[in-house]
Parts: structure tokens; sequence; C-alpha cells
């Protein structure tokens, strides 16, 4: 136990510094480039025809207001602080609702989506690839290279496709938006309804593009763990082989989880953009239309807050990796 | 004369390549082991000593297959058997076998505890787990190693303690053959002669009723085996009883392999096998003559075109060579 | 070298790959080659679908031939879905009281029936669209009926007076031949009326330009890195593994936009792009070549180098640039397909090149989006641009696969 607690600490220890890291870049990066954010937003206070005192007042003001006044180093303590009260300043584009009511709003939809997609995805694919080094045939020759060239699609172009065949060809299917336009939020059965039938297009397509990848990572690892020691020798000692086979994909499984973990910063960020060919409510959508609105502070929170995300899922999957892989543990006892 | 535990005539098996190319591993073995006794094969590597291991315990997959001979494990005739009979009934509870990299035969992420569990249910479903666990502990305590060895998964062992781990594993269902492939050649001096002195304890206490002990050390078996068999291109060359085929080599190649010093202490490496000059032959395409006549100093052109029969000479003695036991103590007492 | 390129050429993946790839690069190099007009030369009014048009001005005054064929009925065939005759059925057995049994089965003589029984009356139970329907149907479908001469007038320029110029029989066909000014749209026009092939291979190519650039700077970049790292050790290493481990877990999408948001919107052109995606996407190089080095650094030949006193670079290029070769080239075919991704996604959210100059296939993405063509059904302005994305890659990672297994021989089943 004492190893485990070691292993956790130091983890949890090394994301926080990520996270600060994070803050940092997230913080100092658009102050890095030439022209001030501020100042572009200031412009369009500024009335053509001003006087020049009255312009550098505007900006003084502008300036003033997102703390650009002070030192570096004060703002960035500011901006930490803030942040970690979940507190992101006033939305410009949408003045003046505060940016953690905006992203609170889409944050859940954002992970209600993602977090199901992406575990279904990785499932499939899991399964798909130990099928096809197992059973082989069909599965090796046709089903898996056709995920692997799915695989290849960017998530917002499976997206389209969907969009396209179900929504707009077959008409099956809403055509965007998180649930019916003409439904208000409740707990009723029509409106729960509408929000599964919302869900569907956004969810396979970024299952459908999750699979390809994460099958032919599977069905490699199961080839070689096939052929290790311990399936010859529990053969020979009688046990049946749909039982070794669950300890083959048992192993194989293993080194996708740290697969994943790799993945995931690309994954979520591929998927974000797929929100926005449906409108989904999420993160995607709200960053598409601050980018499309130039605000800035907006943009900024996303990213932080997108960050943040990847950055908890990274820390789960690698704390259930610990968990389920004991030689995780054993490495911990040698030191 | 005891109970006749193997019985084995003529068996062939062959492997089948990538290239669809036959390999004859085991071409015509014959031999018998009784009640009590332990067997030896040595060999050179590739000479296929491992796949006599493999071929006798009657369990045949890709790439090995059976082709002829029978193999009689204490009176049942197990080459005609289906697979899974030979699964159920024949493996680990009649013929046990402890593999040749028993660093890596057991399975990293399973507890010890849970593999002898399906180990057993493999056998029997109905044991309960206790009773498993009960088992496990006394025989694991007879056998010197500690209990906590159940609870811990493979990699938390270390290298000798794995091996020492593997054959208790291997014996746990008290089998009347164990076949032992190279047990002890990848560990230092001092875990080999612990592993020996437990396969001794394992015969001593019953737990085995007759071992086959294979490696390429012929030295090794002196102090370990009752009887020796030397192995060469997929045929027995000679046999004999251990003190008999260390002092009193016939063969050739035995000559040979022992060299002219022999110093028969158990777990000694001060032994080096003389090498003997050339490399076996092809086995995908044998020679019509005797195996050995391209390496053999005594060779005639008739070697090369006949290829002798064993030549049994009493006692359970016997030997593969065209020259009489005259001829070859005068060409020996030459050298 | 020869022979490695030989080996992985025995590789069928590799091979499959490289074809795809090298159709795709064919087209991108050649058809801007072949046609030097601008690719992004607006041709058309709006997002035509593909085909080839000619002019029907022309093809009035084109020759005429005599086709002796039921035209009449080629129409009913080619215009009457079985979806409207289901619905005419329906109508005319809820609300025109006619048996089933009584519908003719010939199509010209269905036509005739429905014009004679339908009415368009109000009906209680049929919503708007679908009197709308009906009576558009009937329109359409009368119109077809008609088998007189098309007269062709032309305004006297005085008077204001129609002249008959021209008359087109019933039964007078032109051969598409004959019509002189054509113009064929392989995959249509997209919304701004470009021709979609041809700013197709334009994009390809611009994108493939692009992920080239993006690709050799994250290398470099990689390599660099890897090679300190993996061969100095020590704290230098352990530096380089901690910032390589942090840009593993914070996305490197996040830090494009971030950076491409916070650059002058005038000053992101497509090579700016590149660069922007390259210096964010060393990390797996890096953790590559990091790995291949340190199992390389106690070989004996490096000991060799190191005794006889060789310098440095001359170690790194003699004895271990060549033995990682192949993994820094595998590590190369994949950035290049990840940063035609990344551009696409970056141009999706509009943060992409800033230019109308020139097309990527993340811009022409973006237009088509923009222009919501899936829901008006154009897909000649999206799929054909997303299929080119996915083929690319494909492409560039069947090629890694192939290489993998040369290089990796347990890999091979």
């Amino acid at each position: 136990m004492k190893g485990y607690k070691k292993y956790y600490l130091t983890k949890i220890g090394w994301y926080l510094v990520t996270l600060l890291v994070a803050l940092v870049l997230n913080f100092i990066l658009p102050r890095m480039m030439p022209g001030n954010p501020v100042d572009a937003i200031a412009q369009s206070a500024i009335a053509p025809g001003m006087e020049q005192t009255a312009v550098e007042k505007v900006l003084a003001d502008y300036r003033a207001k997102f703390g650009l006044d002070k030192p570096l180093y004060v703002q960035f303590f500011n901006f930490v602080f803030n942040a970690l009260r979940g507190d992101f300043g006033i939305s410009l584009s949408n003045y003046p609702r505060p940016i953690s009511d905006l992203l609170k709003a889409c944050v859940g939809w954002t992970i209600a989506l993602q977090l199901p997609a992406i575990i279904v995805g990785w499932i499939l694919g899991n399964v798909l690839g130990a099928v096809a080094a197992y059973i082989k045939g069909v599965f090796d020759k046709v089903i898996l290279p056709l995920f692997m060239f799915l695989g290849n699609f960017p998530a917002f172009g499976m997206a389209t496709v969907l969009l396209y065949i179900f929504a707009v060809y077959l008409k099956i299917a809403p055509t965007g938006g998180g649930y019916g336009y003409d439904l208000l939020p409740s707990f009723s059965w029509t409106f729960f309804k509408s929000l599964l039938a919302h869900y569907q297009l956004p969810f396979w397509s970024m299952v459908l593009i999750t699979i390809g990848g994460q099958a032919i990572g599977m069905r490699s690892m199961s080839i070689y763990e096939l052929n290790a020691d311990y399936v010859k020798y529990s053969r020979f000692l009688g046990i049946k082989d749909r039982k070794i086979v669950g300890y083959v994909f048992r192993n194989a499984m293993l080194p996708q989880i740290t697969g994943l973990a790799m993945s995931l910063g690309t994954m979520i960020g591929g998927n974000i953009v797929a929100e926005t060919i449906f409108n989904y409510p999420g993160i995607g959508s709200t960053m598409l239309k601050a980018i499309g609105n130039r605000d800035y502070p907006l943009i900024s929170a996303s990213t932080l807050v997108i960050t943040i995300m990847v950055l908890i899922a990274n820390l789960a999957v690698e704390i259930l990796y610990g968990l389920i892989d004991p030689r995780i543990k054993a490495a911990q006892q040698d030191t | 004369m005891g109970k006749i535990m193997l019985d084995v005539k003529d068996l062939k098996t062959k492997y089948v390549t990538r290239f669809k190319e036959d390999v004859y591993a085991v071409d015509g073995v014959s031999l018998q082991i009784e009640e009590g006794k332990s067997l030896g094969i040595a060999g050179e590597s590739g000479c296929g000593k491992s796949t006599l291991a493999l071929s006798l315990m009657g369990y045949y997959f890709a790439p090995l297959h059976y082709m002829s001979g029978s193999i009689e494990v204490d009176g049942r005739n197990i080459s005609n058997m289906t697979p899974d009979q030979v699964r159920k009934s024949i493996l680990g509870t009649e013929i046990a076998y402890i593999p040749q990299a028993a660093m890596n035969a057991l399975n990293p992420t399973q507890k010890i505890i849970r593999f002898l569990e399906d180990v057993i249910h493999a056998h029997d479903p109905k044991v309960s787990k206790k009773d498993i666990y009960d088992m496990a502990k006394e025989r694991f305590e007879i056998l010197g190693l500690p209990e906590s060895v159940l609870q811990k998964h493979a990699v938390e062992l270390s290298g000798g303690m794995k091996q020492r781990t593997v054959i208790a594993i291997s014996t746990i269902l008290s089998p009347k053959v164990l076949i032992a492939d190279e047990p002890s050649s990848a560990l230092d001096v001092t875990s080999q002669k612990m592993v020996i002195k437990m396969m001794r304890d394992l015969m001593e206490k019953g737990f085995i009723k007759s071992m086959i002990f294979i490696t390429h050390e012929l030295p090794l078996l002196y102090n370990v085996t009752d009887d020796i068999m030397v192995m060469y291109a997929g045929q027995i060359v000679e046999k004999g009883t251990a003190k008999e085929m260390v002092f009193d080599s016939l063969h050739p190649y035995t000559y040979g392999l022992m060299g002219s010093i022999i110093v028969p202490e158990a777990g000694t490496r001060d032994v080096k096998l003389t090498a003997i000059p050339g490399t076996p032959p092809n086995l995908k395409r044998p020679p019509a003559g005797c195996r050995f006549a391209d390496r053999c100093k005594y060779a005639t052109p008739e070697c090369k075109a006949f290829a002798p029969a064993m030549k049994d000479i009493g006692g359970g003695r016997a030997y593969r060579c065209s020259m009489s036991l005259e001829q070859l103590k005068e060409v020996y007492g030459r050298d | 070298m020869k022979n490695t390129i030989n080996q992985a050429f025995h590789s069928p993946k590799f091979v499959f790959g490289f074809v795809i790839f090298a159709i795709m690069l064919c087209l991108a190099i050649l058809v801007p080659a072949f046609s030097k007009a601008d690719p992004l030369a607006m041709q058309a009014a709006a997002c035509y679908r593909p085909g080839t048009y000619f002019s029907i001005a022309d093809a009035i005054e084109a020759k005429k031939y005599n086709l002796k064929m039921d035209i009449k009925s080629h129409r009913f065939d080619k215009t009457l879905t079985q979806e409207d005759k289901d619905s005419m059925v329906e109508w005319l057995v809820k609300f025109g009281n006619v048996e089933e049994s009584e519908i003719p089965a010939d199509a010209e003589e269905f036509v005739v029936f429905w014009i004679n029984n339908y009415k368009d009356i109000k009906i209680k139970g049929l919503t708007n669209a679908k009197k709308q329907y009906y009576r558009k149907l009937t329109a359409k479908l009368s119109a077809m009926l008609k088998t007189s001469d098309i007269v062709i007038a032309g305004e006297d320029p005085d008077t204001g007076e129609l002249i008959e110029e021209n008359k087109i029989e019933f039964n007078s066909f032109t051969n598409v031949n004959d019509v002189t000014v054509r113009k064929t749209f392989l995959l249509g026009t997209d919304n701004f009326g470009r021709d979609e092939f041809i700013e197709l291979c334009h994009a390809v190519g611009t994108s493939l330009k692009m992920g080239l650039l993006a690709g050799t700077i994250a290398t470099i970049i990689g390599l660099i890195l890897g090679l300190l790292s993996g061969y100095l050790g020590g704290i230098v290493d352990d530096i380089i593994v901690f910032i390589t481990n942090l840009f593993t877990v914070i996305p490197s999408f996040v830090l494009i936009i971030l950076i491409s948001f916070s650059v002058d919107q005038s000053a992101r052109g497509v090579l700016l792009v590149g660069i922007i995606i390259g210096a964010t996407s060393w990390t797996w190089t890096t953790r590559s070549v990091r790995s291949q080095v340190i199992s390389l650094r106690n070989r004996d030949h490096v000991n060799m180098s190191k005794l006889s006193g060789h310098s440095l670079i001359r170690i790194v290029f003699e004895d271990i640039l060549p033995y990682i070769a192949s993994y820094v080239v595998m590590a190369f075919i994949l950035q290049i397909s990840s940063a035609i991704l990344a551009e696409a996604q970056l141009s999706m959210l509009g943060l992409g090149p800033a230019t109308t100059k020139v097309a990527t296939l993340g811009l022409m993405m973006n237009w088509a989006m923009s222009a919501q063509t899936p829901l008006a059904g154009q897909w000649w302005a999206f799929l054909p641009v997303i299929v080119s994305i996915a083929l690319v890659a494909f492409s560039l990672n069947l090629m890694n696969t192939g290489l993998d297994q040369v290089f990796n021989p347990q890999l091979r089943d």
C-alpha cells in the first residue's frame, strides 16, 4: 500500500505542476504576441473622430478593466487566483454575462458527449482488434481495414458525412443542436427522447473514428501476447483455450490504456471541432462563436477548461492503470 | 521392475513452417520410464529435445503436428485421444510440464493463487477456492515456498523464486510423469542447486512418480537422473544408466559431448562442452545415411549411405552406430 | 539504404499506402500544371452540382436530329418517382373516389388519369405543404404531356414586337458534341462558384506542402531534443523528458489555438500555420528518438568511436543517426499526416490561414460548412474534401505501418 500511495502522490504532484505550466502558457502566449488584444477590443468602443485624449482615456479604461495596468506578475497571480475560483471575467460577445456562466452551460454537454463516445470507441476498438488477432478471417481482412480507413477521417469530417447521410439525405436524424428547438429542458419523456435523438450522430461520428486506431494497437498487442510463453505453459497445464484468451486480452489491453492516455488530447481536440458541425451546445460551438466574435477572454477560458479536462482525464487513466496493472505496484516496491 | 509410467513407441512429429515446409523434429523416438525413475535427455540446441518434450504430452497445436507412434501413460494410450480429452484428463494430472523459460511462464498480471485455481478448475470445476488455497498452502510449505507467494503476482517474484513456483504449480496435481525442459539453465548456481534439490524432493515425497529432465548439459544429468538418453537430429543415438553414459560413452556423439575431462559434480559449470565441429543436418531434408556422419571423425563412406539402427546391447543399453563395441573401444583408445 | 527501400516495397501495406499517396500527389502536381487558370476564379454563380454544362443558346442553334422514340413515356419514367406515384394513388383513393383497381398501370395513361381526376379543392386532413406538393406535381405533369413545338422568339429592337426566330420541334434532338460551348465540372462548383475539382487539387498540394513544412520543423526539433536527451543523459535528459511529458499531456490543439489566435490575423498565412503546428507537435519524435538513442548509446560501435576520440558531432552523424534514421522517417510521415489534420481542424474553427488567395483542405471545408452545404444537400462541396483528407492520412499511416513491420520484424504475423 505504501508503494501505491507514493505512486499516486507523485502522479498528482506531477499533474499539478503540469496545470501550473498550462496556466502560465495560457496567460503568457497571447501576451507574447505583437499587438495587445485589449487594445484591439477597445478599438470597437472608440468612435471615429474621437479626440486623442478621449481615445487614450478609453484605452486606459479598458486596460484597467482587464488589469493590464499592473505589473505582469501581479496580472498573472490575479489570473491564476481568479481562474481557481472559476472567475474568468466577462464575455465580450455576450456582454455582460460572466464567462464562467457560459462555460458552465456547455462543459456538461461536452463531457456527456465525449466521455461515453471515447470509452465506447475504445472498447469497440479493443474488441475488434482482439477478434481480428484471434479469429482472423473476415475481421482481419475486411472489417479491420475498413475501420482503419474510417479512423483516418477527421472527427469533423465523419460528423459531416453522418450529418449529410442521416439528417439531410435519409431525414431520420435531427440536423443539429442538443435537443429540439421547440422544447425546454425538463425531466419529461419527450425531452429525453429529443435529447437522445440529437445525441446519436455526434456520438457515433466520434465512436466510428476512434475504433480503427485502437483496433490496430490491440491487434498487434494481442498477437504479441498470444505468442507469449505463459500461453504455452497454461495450455500444457490443461487450461481451456477460452480462459487463456482471457489472460491474453487482459494483458494486451493494459498498454492500450496507456495508449489512450497518450492520445486523449488529440482525440478531445478533434471531437470538440466535430461538435461544431452539429451545433452541439458544448465547448466546441462556444469556442467557434467566440473565435468568430473575437471574444478573446472567452477563447482563453475555453482553452484552459479544455486543458483541465484533458489533464483530469489523463490523471484518471493513470490512476486506473496503476490499480489494474500489478507491474506498477511491483516497480514501486523495488524503489 | 517397477510399473511402467510412460511408454513411447516410435513417435514421429513435425513442425510446419510459415512457408509450408515440414521439419521432422522428432523422428521415431521410443522410450520407457518406470515408476520412481528419472530419465535425462541431453543434446545440442536444435536437436529436437524441446520438441520431444512437447510431443510427449500428446497435445498438439500448430505449428507442431503428430504423425505416428504411440504414447501410453500408466497403461492408457493417449495418442488416440481427442485434444480435449488429453487436455482434461492427461495434462497436469498425468503428465505435467515445466517450460524452458520459466521466467516468462507465468502470466505477469495474475496472482499465483488465481492461476492455481484456474489450473485445478480446468480438471475439476467443483473444488472450492478455500480447498484450493489450503491445498496449495500445504504443498508450497512442504516444498519450502512461503505462503505469501500465493498472493503475489509473477512480477513480484525473483528469478529463482519464479522457477520454483512454476515447478510447484506444475506438480500441484501430483502427476505421474513430470517433463522438465531445461528447468535450471537460466539460473545462477545457487538457484540451480535449489531447483534440482526440489525436483528430488518431489520424487521422494511421491508428488511425482517419474521424471524426464531435458538439458543441453550432459554432465549435469549425472547426479540428477537414473538414466540418460542422448538425442541428435531428431533421433535417440544412445541410452543407458547415468553412470554408463558419462563414464563409458559408446556413440561418437556422446563421446564428443563429454569431451575428455569428466567432473560429474551436480550443478557445476566447470565442465565446458567440447565443441564438436560442424552443424547438425537440416531436418527439412534429413540425410539418407547416419545423421552424425558429416561431423563424425570416425565416419566411413558407408556411414553416409546407410542409416544405422539402434543396437540393443542388453541391460537397457543401446546405441545407434554402425561400429561394433570393439571397433569403438579401439578408435577411442587411439585418441 | 537502397536495400531498406527495396524491403519497404515488399510490404503490401507500404505499397498500398504508397500507391494512394502517389495518386493524390500526382493529382496535386499534374492538375495545377495543366490548368494554368486561377484555381480560385469564380466560374459559376453558386454551388452547382457536378456534370457537364452547355450553353442553351448554343443548343438552340445546334444541328437538329430526329430520333424515333416515345419521348413522353421516357419523360414520365425519368421524372415520376415511386414516391410520387404512391402519393398520387393515395390521393386518388382517399379523396378522388376512385377504386385502386381502376388506376391504370401504364405511366402515360396514369398521368392522364391523374390530370382528369385531380381537383385542387379544399380538403381537410391535408397539410398545406402536401397541398402545395400536389399542385406543383400536377403542373409539372401537365407540362410534360404537351407535344407542341417550342417557338424561340426575338424582340424587334425598334417595335418591341416578338418575331419568331427558331422553332424546336417536339421530337428534335441535338448531339451533345454539336454544342460548342461546354464546361465540365467534375466535382461541381463550390459556393463561390469555383471549380471544385481544380480547387481541391490545389488544396491537396498546399496542404501537403504545409504538412511537409510542419513535419520537417517538428522532426528537426524532436530529433535535436531526442538526441541531446538520449545521448547526454543526466540533468539534460531529465529536463527534456520533463518538458516532453508536459507537452504530451497539454494538448497541442489548445496551444495551436492560443498561438493562432494571438498572431496578427494579416500575418497568419499557410506558412505561419505550418510553423505553428510544427513547433507544437514534436513530442512523439523526441520520445521515439530518445528511446532509440538510449538503446544505441552503449553499443560497441558507439563505444569504439568514443574511445577513438571522435567528436560528438561525428559520433552522432556516423554512429547514431544512420541507426535511428528509420524511426525518424516513420515519425516524420506521421507528423505530416497529423499536421494536415491539425490545419483542417484549425481552419474549421476559423483560425486557419487567413487568406483568400490559396485553398487548403481545411479552408475548403470551412467554406463549405459556412455555406451550410451539407444541409442544402450539396455533397460535392464537402465530401471530396473529407475523403481527400482521409485518403492522404490513410496512405501516410499505411506507409508508416508498412515501414514499422519492415523495421520491427516481431510485429509481422
